[in-house]
């Protein structure tokens, strides 16, 4: 269709309204819609994805915040960190003889009848507060922003909002100024300075409240529409694309609190303003993979040749990183490509968590940098837990209801499905636990044990399934932490690691998040192989359980994997026995 | 024209507030008007049910009751002051009486009736209130169901109170005077904020545009009492990756002070919108708020006898119970990831169902809990075993045998921070009194706690003397307890009594004890490698070949079945005294007894039995329940000492014969049926597969002969 009658990109609401009156003309009724869609959603997506509007809808950042139109397109990536129910709003109501409707909008655009009559209908929407993935590495941000085009934006001006938005556009590039330099430092730096100005602004001064947002905690209240409740679930990675909205000029009320309504008042109103959090209506949503976020990049082909040569590479880069030690270099590649793909009974099935030992201090500041390095280039989301008595004992690790507030309190544990964690157990001394400390510890053991972490909602307890890769550094195996693989880890020499190219970094990230997606299967032929493995494997040493067997069956799958493949080999079956048995040898060799 | 209805509707409710009888054949909401008017009770609750069982209604008029609850409460209320009867007793004027009679006096003073602004609201006549309690029948709605269609509607929902407000008066009639006119002006409240009126709106001065100052009289207003809550969605009904959600909560008048956080309720009430005031109202443009304005609270209990049915779940009870099978299929059902045990899934199962308890009529009591010891080497699913057992119980507390608070298992005297008063609190035995209490790491445990476990057991009672405290609580509790072996592994090379970490007389009180060993054996092995295998190929769990039962069905039929108390007949107590003696004799026999057979074995055996029963749902014991309580015995004990049978050389057919063989002789017959040769190879442990290898094996020696359709047994003369 050529000439469409409005912009979904500048004005989506104008489309939305515009599907609505051509829905009432054809004679439905908007009182028996009941929230319901009635082509807005079709219109959009057909937009976005078959007519390819999708590149062009810019992102939501903090860095392009100030260059974004209130009521214009935008999508948002993010996790989802706290549902905080459903809100009424009136849907559709009878402004004389017309019916309008306020989905997917903030204020009604036109003037509505204060009470309530049967011309009004009543419909809910639900509120996710979401937030960027937590502990995100900054090549993603790159490859992200390279998208977005800020000309783009600034042309498609509404019109009638033109006065204020000009002054307040020249005013942000003021901001754009300090953000710029700002960024160019470390990123650490730019917390710190972010975290000061929202100190010291004041919630009622508009002009320093657009750039209060840190990097880390960029927070948005997405609003959804017509979908079931399934589909979003918390910690998802959701790409949502929408009408975004923000009214810096909310007038904070300070007087509010001290009113009749303030002993239970948990109103996200007073809690987050629209000056402080940004609001989305959410009309297309879409979950997120790892390997959405390399995009923007050269596609690899999945050819056999290629996987086998990015694997090559790969593993020698993690050899050298790991001071020449190729069996740990191994086991670290297989580590890298778990993932619990699925859960039978109250078991993760596919998580392989490493447990590299015969670290000490000399030797964990040099590898535990150059890993938790290599980490943050390889992987979409890593983070680097020190563990340490009077950390256990401080720190929130699982996220807990404040019915204070009404709201879900982050914890450290609280992470995107494909996150990695690393944790040195190294620097732990002798030290009584308090209560907070032995929890942290419990909560620690079932991830490892069970992918799962308890919510703590005071009056019970909830488990949410995780698919975290964890690693764990220490001296000898830990007991607090038992991971699945324990490898005393044995560098031989240290070399400097070179810097990878972006190009190749590109790959190995690609090569990565493509074979963790693999499906596998097992072939009835080698399946009897393992089973008779299996058993023989057992008669000679009674002390292996399911839980073994389990993790031995995950090796194969993920060494075939490695190579691309999507059913196990004999010989690849082999190579995880063989790496067992090396892993076995080690083990008796350092005990 | 809605007036007209609203009439009509005021005159249907009179008629049934006037006529509706109860079941009991009592004028019951006259008799709470009465009360009302005694001034002995304040709430008039009007049951929906009660509206529904009432033959000249109409379902209409109920429809119209529950989508528009808050307005028809006021056409109840208005009804109820119409029927309002005179006291029959005697009453103390109040203040609010004395203002009341004032009141009426002027009224006909000054007969200025025709201002409406001057006429007083009913509300402030009233001196009771009106609830309206939705239907009990069916599931109350999760908090996540109530969705915006029900905004105006009455409700019911569970949900557990997470927070609430201080109890503060709430005006609802707001009564000023006129310094000019001197009138009283009454405003009726029904936000929660209010704009006071500062101008006298009456006619006079009106009239005489005077302007009238007004004057709040608090103590001539009528208040309410109003406390706000937070109620949240239970974890059950959570649906996986959500978190729960809270809706907010409105209890008025007497209806305040009813529930506390933690506590698990069922609330009706109207679901309701609430106006944003002030700045909100302005900015929030579309937004509303919503509360439920409670009608009705009731607490939750979980006890096997308040469990009520729902409607399929009687269905599906009763379907079950005709299935001949029940019994296997309820204990597979319990923790069916865990492969294999039958007999101890058996033996649980039983544990969950539980004997009536007995009082005898010198006042002693017998306990009808079941106590079960499961031991074995680490790693063998025990724990997994226990926590589903407590899951599927409506009553269980999990705990280990090194208790983590320090009121332990039993029960401390604590000294309560607030009060500095002295305090008893019950311990995990206490707490899951009337229902299962497990107990892992039982070897563990303090010696303090073991010692006190005796009684529990036992006596059923937890006595404490301690600070001036002496009492004794209830612990009707089946133990349900897990050990491992002393040396942490079981050794083959030492006695049971060795592994056993427990003492004897601890030992004799459990009425299953059940040792759990990983053995090196081939089958398991592949049987292992199998689902391991066979779970990391399909993602799921192998097909267990049925379907287990839902928790909440077994939850149901355990309850159903709970509710029976079965008695012995008298021709089987025979039957039971004489395998009771003979497996003493057979003690007696042996030279390493390994068992201590005492009273307290037969007593378990009755238990066993009268569960089995109950599983029938069966008002009688059978002989086959006392068979198959004897055969878990027996497998309970072979699971402990089946390592000295395969050493005294005898394989199991050959071992099945010697019993066939005995069992003949000793009835001095030469044909045995085959249900009894069954009966007598499963008390000792054998399977049906073996007996018919045992049958055919030696009939191919020319033993005995086998009739061809019956089994029937007729051993060769020699």
């Amino acid at each position: 269709m050529v000439g469409l009658p409005y912009d979904c990109l500048a004005n989506p609401l104008g489309a939305v309204r515009l599907t609505f009156e051509k829905a009432v003309a054809c004679g439905s009724d908007p009182s028996t819609f009941d929230g319901r869609d009635w082509g807005a959603t079709d219109l959009f997506k057909q937009f976005l994805f078959d007519d390819g509007g999708l590149s062009q809808v810019p992102f939501l950042n903090p860095s392009n915040m100030p260059w974004v139109q209130p009521n214009t397109l935008v999508r948002f990536r993010g996790m989802i960190q706290d549902m905080l129910g459903n809100e009424f709003y009136v849907g559709a109501y009878k402004d004389g003889e017309t019916w309008r409707t306020n989905k997917f909008a903030d204020f009604s655009q036109f003037p509505m009848a204060t009470v309530s009559s049967p011309d009004m209908s009543v419909w809910e929407r639900r509120l996710l507060y979401c937030v960027p993935v937590p502990w995100q590495n900054s090549w993603i941000e790159h490859s992200s922003e390279a998208l977005v085009n800020p000309s783009s934006i600034s042309s498609s001006l509404q019109s009638e909002k033109r006065h204020r938005e000009d002054d307040q556009a020249m005013h942000d590039i003021d901001m754009q100024v300090t953000n710029e330099e700002v960024h160019a430092s470390t990123s650490n730096k730019k917390m710190r300075e972010d975290g000061l100005t929202f100190n010291s602004s004041n919630p009622g001064d508009t002009t320093s409240v657009l750039p209060n947002f840190d990097r880390t905690s960029f927070p948005c209240l997405v609003k959804i529409y017509d979908s079931p409740e399934s589909d979003l679930k918390l910690n998802d990675v959701f790409e949502f694309i929408g009408v975004y909205t923000f009214d810096p000029e909310f007038p904070v009320d300070k007087n509010d609190n001290n009113d009749l309504e303030s002993s239970l008042c948990d109103d996200t109103l007073t809690q987050m303003p629209p000056s402080k959090v940004p609001r989305l209506h959410c009309l297309v949503h879409r979950k997120l993979s790892t390997q959405d976020f390399i995009s923007g990049s050269p596609t690899f082909e999945l050819k056999s040749h290629v996987v086998k040569a990015t694997r090559e590479a790969l593993l020698g880069h993690l050899t050298t990183i790991l001071g020449n030690d190729g069996v740990a270099a191994n086991f670290m590649l297989l580590h890298l490509l778990s993932k619990v793909h699925a859960r039978v009974d109250s078991i993760a099935v596919g998580k392989l968590s490493l447990n590299l030992t015969c670290f000490n201090k000399e030797t964990v500041s040099v590898f535990g940098h150059r890993l938790n390095l290599a980490l943050k280039n390889l992987l979409p989301f890593t983070h680097s837990v020190p563990l340490t008595v009077d950390y256990l004992n401080k720190v929130s690790l699982a996220p807990k209801k404040d019915y204070q507030t009404n709201r879900l309190v982050s914890g450290i544990l609280q992470l995107a499905e494909g996150s990695h964690l690393t944790i040195d157990e190294t620097q732990l001394l002798e030290g009584t636990l308090n209560p907070t400390g032995a929890q942290n510890a419990r909560v620690l053991r079932s991830l490892l044990e069970l992918q799962k972490v308890e919510y703590d909602f005071t009056y019970y307890k909830m488990d949410m399934p995780t698919d975290i890769q964890l690693l764990i550094l220490s001296e000898e195996k830990s007991n607090i932490l038992p991971g699945d693989l324990v490898l005393p880890f044995r560098p031989s020499l240290v070399d400097a690691v070179q810097d990878a190219e972006t190009q190749v970094l590109q790959s190995w990230r690609w090569y990565l998040a493509t074979m963790r997606s693999l499906s596998h299967s097992i072939e009835q032929e080698i399946q009897k192989v393992v089973e008779d493995d299996l058993v023989a494997a057992r008669q000679a040493d009674r002390s292996l359980s399911s839980l073994d067997f389990s993790r031995l069956l995950t090796m194969g799958r993920l060494v075939s994997l490695s190579f691309g493949e999507t059913s196990l080999t004999l010989e690849h079956w082999q190579m995880a026995k063989e790496l067992e048995r090396l892993r076995k040898e080690r083990l008796q060799g350092s005990s | 024209m809605t007036d007209f209805d609203f009439n009509r509707d005021k005159d249907l409710a009179k008629h049934f507030l006037s006529n509706f009888v109860d079941s009991n054949g009592e004028a019951k909401y006259m008799n709470i008007l009465q009360d009302v008017a005694n001034r002995k009770t304040k709430a008039i609750e009007i049951e929906l049910e009660d509206l529904a069982d009432y033959k000249d209604l109409d379902e209409e008029f109920i429809r119209r009751i529950a989508e528009n609850t808050k307005r028809y409460i006021t056409i109840l209320a208005s009804a109820i002051d119409e029927l309002m009867p005179e006291p029959t007793e005697a009453i103390p004027d109040d203040d609010h009486d004395i203002l009341m009679t004032q009141r009426s006096e002027e009224g006909t003073e000054n007969t200025d009736g025709s201002d409406p602004k001057q006429k007083m609201p009913p509300e402030i006549k009233r001196f009771y209130e009106v609830y309206i309690k939705a239907s009990s029948k069916g599931r109350p709605y999760t908090i996540r169901e109530v969705k915006a269609s029900y905004i105006g509607q009455l409700v019911r929902i569970s949900g557990i109170v997470t927070r609430c407000s201080d109890v503060k008066p709430l005006m609802q009639v707001a009564v000023y005077t006129c310094e000019e006119c001197g009138f009283e002006i009454y405003q009726e409240v029904t936000a929660r904020v209010f704009m006071p009126l500062f101008e006298c709106p009456s006619y006079r001065c009106k009239v005489n545009k005077a302007k009238g100052n007004l004057i709040l009289q608090l103590r001539a207003s009528k208040f309410l009492k109003f406390q706000e809550a937070k109620i949240q969605e239970l974890a059950e009904h959570v649906p996986k990756g959500h978190i729960p959600r809270s809706m907010t909560v409105h209890f008025r008048g007497e209806l305040t002070r009813k529930v506390s956080p933690g506590d698990v309720v069922e609330l009706s009430g109207i679901f309701l919108p609430m106006p944003y005031t002030g700045f909100r109202a302005m900015r929030a443009g579309l937004i509303a708020d919503t509360y439920l304005e409670a009608m009705s609270v009731s607490h939750f209990k979980k006890k096997y006898e308040d469990y009520e049915l729902r409607g399929d779940e009687e269905e599906q009870i009763a379907r079950l119970a005709e299935d001949g099978d029940i019994y296997n299929k309820l204990s597979r059902s319990l923790a069916p990831e865990i492969f294999g045990h039958e007999d101890i899934k058996k033996a649980l199962l039983l544990l969950l169902v539980g004997a009536p308890h007995r009082k005898l009529k010198d006042g002693m009591k017998i306990r009808g809990d079941l106590h079960i010891c499961l031991m074995g080497d680490p790693g063998v699913a025990k724990s997994q075993l226990l926590k589903h057992i407590i899951n599927v119980a409506p009553r269980g507390v999990y705990t280990t045998g090194k208790g983590s608070s320090g009121v332990g298992l039993t029960a401390a005297v604590q000294k309560d921070p607030v009060t500095n008063e002295m305090v008893l609190e019950g311990g995990a035995l206490v707490l899951a009194d009337m229902g299962i209490c497990a107990i892992d790491e039982f070897d563990k445990m303090d010696e303090s706690d073991r010692t006190a476990i005796h009684e529990v057991m036992e006596q059923q009672t937890v006595s404490i003397a301690k600070a001036g405290i002496t009492t004794s609580l209830n612990a009707r509790t089946a133990v349900l307890a897990a050990a491992n072996p002393a040396w942490g592994r079981y050794d083959m090379r030492r006695t049971p009594a060795e592994n056993i970490n427990l003492p004897p007389a601890l030992l004799s009180r459990f009425d299953l004890l059940w040792l759990i060993l990983d053995r090196a054996d081939m089958d398991a092995d592949l049987e292992l490698a199998r689902h391991v295998v066979y779970v990391h190929q399909n993602k799921e769990s192998p097909a267990l070949g049925f379907t287990p039962l839902e928790p909440s069905v077994l939850r149901a039929y355990i309850s159903a079945a709970r509710r029976l108390s079965p008695s012995v007949p008298k021709e089987l107590e025979e039957y039971i005294a004489g395998a009771y003696s003979s497996i003493r004799q057979e003690e007696a026999k042996s030279n390493t007894p390994h068992s201590y057979t005492t009273v307290r074995t037969l007593l378990s055996i009755l238990r066993i039995s009268a569960a089995l029963a109950r599983l029938r749902f069966s008002e009688k014991v059978a002989q086959s329940d006392v068979d198959e309580a004897l055969r878990l015995m027996q497998m309970s004990k072979f699971s402990l000492y089946s390592d000295d049978r395969q050493k005294s050389g005898l394989d199991a057919i050959s071992d099945i014969y010697s019993i066939l063989r005995d069992e003949a002789a000793r009835m001095n017959r030469l044909e045995l049926s085959y249900a009894q040769a069954l009966n007598w190879i499963s008390r000792k442990g054998y399977s049906e597969a073996q007996l018919k290898e045992c049958l055919e094996e030696y009939a191919a020696l020319n033993v005995w002969q086998i009739h061809p359709d019956s089994f029937n047994i007729r051993f060769i003369d020699a």
